[in-house]
């Protein structure tokens, strides 16, 4: 991209302090870009042109430098040297950054910006081996750069540094190098297909006509309905009580959603009524219908359907044992917990137990879903216990964080819970739970209360 | 001893890379143009004598078996920075190279890039070559037939960096440093003298230099407060002696 403004563009001399001679308003490069390219829309286009000349690096702002931004006023611009263009895709070797650090190491004195410190203590972690040859040149670029003259001095130096906060930008500046991970695979390259692979696509494609379709009014109404009610959930689209965790490194929205905690979060509480899906997936939702279940003395439809579960996610080894177990504990007749599910499917469970599977259960499991559904959720969200912890559910206030304190927050980041602690933390409380809710043994009741009497 | 010319040397090399670094980045902006042309010329091939002799030198120090072992880690690590040095220098002659094809000095309107620089790059050029004044004798079309010289240059001192890792078999991340961090600190004492009373532009400097500067004025006032009131004593001394003997 070569500069041809020069000549074109009309901008004042201005004369700052010292006197250096060339500098550009934002406004005006903003108007000659717009005059370019002949929008009448001065606003927006020319705006987002213009910061994306600054994102680049291709002007600098000299007095926010850390905000690469064209701001349409009189905020003081100037344009960047060709040896800091990032046309030619010259890589920022690090070493070069290194030798940046130390010259303005020397420069500053030693109080380098704490970003710029951790850089610094990084590389000559890292790049030990050249630290002497680092120190070396910086000492003689510094030398060098006070052979000439006083203006000149500074505007090296302001090239410099905005070449490397554009390079190596601080938190919270958007330079437009900044970019992830390179990928494997090219994906503007035409791939062949190969024949094989032509004959499956053809195959794929036949049946998928063949199959019967949902009429796109109903899915599409489906659709709606599920970004109504889950739209204020998303955090993309709805702010984060209290504060995402991943804009403001503060992880107090995780704590207060952890698995054991002992009241939740009001958003948690108003997703476990959407539907019994989202009840059963949230383990603390729950462990709250197991309770209102255990009020009303149900609760074997939703201990059968975490034994299928049990079932279906664990070891192929202990599938014969829990197979034997679920058939005495809930399907054999006059067992303790039986569970009321119509005779076609326990007829075909019953006869699917002689060689147990992964999905055995799964008919019986489907059908107890459903009357969990239809029937004990409703009742559920109308009970007193749902009531309850709706009320005393929290609300957090949404955090205000002041860059300063954004700094300290990334700063204090630590490893949170070992998982290992968790595990250990949820095989306690299965035990105490297996242990509290051992099947009602009705029989050996009713022999102590015949003994008593 | 081998040791101190190698030491000289390199250093010189050091000298000649960092100017020329300072001379690539003036490239293609308003500063001086057709003498900085000629300045890189001489830069480049200043740096390109220092540099075959320092590798002879190195070479024949570092094929020698019957060294010592601190001697042997001493020149391996002459010898990293040597080679570091030579990777500088080269990718800042590639670099000029580019840039030197984009910003042609010998078309009618020359495109160069208002980048606020003025003055001139001849300190720069001087401290490089060792000499006091430098003389521009250069014919004009520099620019084009330079970049043929420097194309050529280019690829000898890549070759010459090829041999040097085939001939010499030193690990470059087993070397380890003299200078700890913020080793650059103390070797520049006269540092702080010039900066002060330097108004820059940037906004974050003016807090800087301006702290320094006010602590020296705040010394300043002090003294001059306190003779201030020495002299205000003294003269209520003299007027209180006056006004009791008369």
């Amino acid at each position: 991209m070569q500069d041809s403004k020069s000549g074109i563009k009309g901008s004042d001399q201005k004369l700052n302090v010292t006197t250096i001679p060339y500098v550009i308003t934002g406004k005006d490069v903003i108007a000659w870009i717009a005059n370019k390219m002949k929008t009448t829309v001065e606003g927006l286009a020319a705006q987002v042109f213009g910061n994306m000349l600054v994102a680049y690096g291709y002007i600098y702002p000299l007095q926010n430098h850390k905000k690469l931004v064209m701001c349409n006023d009189n905020t003081l611009y100037r344009f960047q040297t060709p040896y800091f263009w990032p046309t030619q895709k010259w890589v920022a070797e690090d070493s070069d950054y290194a030798i940046y650090l130390a010259k303005r190491n020397i420069r500053k004195k030693g109080m380098l910006e704490p970003y710029e410190q951790a850089h610094y203590n990084h590389l000559h972690k890292w790049l030990n081996h050249k630290w002497d040859f680092i120190v070396m040149q910086a000492t003689e670029q510094y030398k060098a750069g006070k052979e000439r003259k006083k203006p000149d001095r500074v505007v090296f130096d302001c090239q410099e540094r905005a070449y490397w906060m554009i390079n190596r930008p601080p938190r919270r500046t958007h330079s437009a190098m900044d970019c992830g991970p390179d990928r494997l695979i090219d994906p503007s390259v035409e791939e062949k297909i190969t024949f094989d692979q032509y004959r499956r696509m053809n195959i794929f494609y036949q049946q998928a006509i063949m199959r019967s379709k949902v009429k796109s009014s109903v899915s599409l109404g489906a659709l709606v309905k599920y970004v109504t009610t889950y739209k204020n959930h998303d955090a993309f689209l709805a702010p984060c009580l209290p504060s995402n965790p991943w804009q403001t490194d503060s992880d107090a929205y995780w704590n207060l959603n952890m698995r054991r905690v002992d009241v939740p979060t009001k958003m948690r509480v108003e997703r476990w009524s959407f539907s019994l899906f989202e009840l059963l997936t949230d383990l603390r939702g729950r462990d709250d219908f197991k309770i209102f279940l255990k009020k009303e003395f149900s609760g074997e439809n939703l201990a059968f359907w975490e034994a299928a579960e049990e079932l279906k996610w664990g070891t192929a080894s202990s599938m014969k044992t829990k197979a034997e177990t679920i058939f005495k504990t809930f399907l054999a007749p006059g067992a303790p917990r039986w569970i009321n599910i119509d005779g076609r499917t326990m007829g075909l469970t019953v006869k699917g137990l002689e060689h147990p599977h992964r999905y055995v259960l799964e008919a019986a499991q489907t059908h107890v879903f459903l009357l969990m559904k239809k029937d004990t959720f409703f009742r559920y969200l109308k009970s007193p216990v749902y009531k309850d912890i709706q009320k005393k559910a929290l609300n957090p206030e949404p955090h205000n964080f002041s860059p300063a304190q954004l700094e300290q927050n990334a700063q204090s980041r630590g490893p949170g819970i070992h998982p290992i602690i968790l595990w250990q933390q949820e095989e306690e409380e299965k035990a105490k739970a297996a242990a509290a809710s051992a099947p009602v043994d009705v029989k050996a009741m009713m022999s102590k209360i015949d003994r008593k009497k | 001893m081998g040791k101190e010319e190698c030491k000289t040397m390199l250093d010189a090399l050091n000298k000649v890379t960092a100017c020329y670094r300072h001379l690539v980045i003036a490239l293609g902006s308003t500063s001086d143009s057709q003498n900085l042309r000629e300045e890189l010329k001489r830069t480049r091939k200043k740096a390109q004598e220092l540099a075959v002799a320092n590798r002879t030198k190195l070479t024949s120090l570092l094929k020698d078996k019957t060294i010592s072992k601190e001697d042997r880690a001493e020149y391996e690590r002459l010898w990293v920075l040597f080679s570091s040095s030579m990777e500088l220098l080269e990718v800042d002659m590639k670099r000029s190279l580019e840039i030197g094809q984009d910003f042609p000095l010998k078309v009618p309107t020359r495109h160069l890039i208002q980048t606020g620089m003025t003055g001139s790059t001849t300190t720069v050029a001087a401290r490089a070559m060792s000499v006091q004044n430098m003389k521009y004798e250069a014919d004009s079309n520099i620019d084009t037939a330079d970049l043929r010289d420097l194309q050529s240059e280019i690829t000898q001192v890549s070759h010459m960096m090829e041999e040097m890792e085939m001939k010499v078999q030193v690990a470059p991340w087993a070397v380890e440093a003299k200078q700890e961090a913020g080793a650059e600190l103390k070797s520049n004492m006269s540092v702080g003298n010039s900066s002060v009373g330097v108004i820059s532009i940037c906004e974050e400097e003016p807090k800087e230099e301006d702290g320094g500067g006010n602590r020296d004025a705040g010394f300043a006032s002090i003294c001059a407060v306190l003779v201030f009131f020495v002299i205000v004593i003294v003269a209520l001394v003299l007027g209180y002696l006056v006004i009791n003997m008369s």
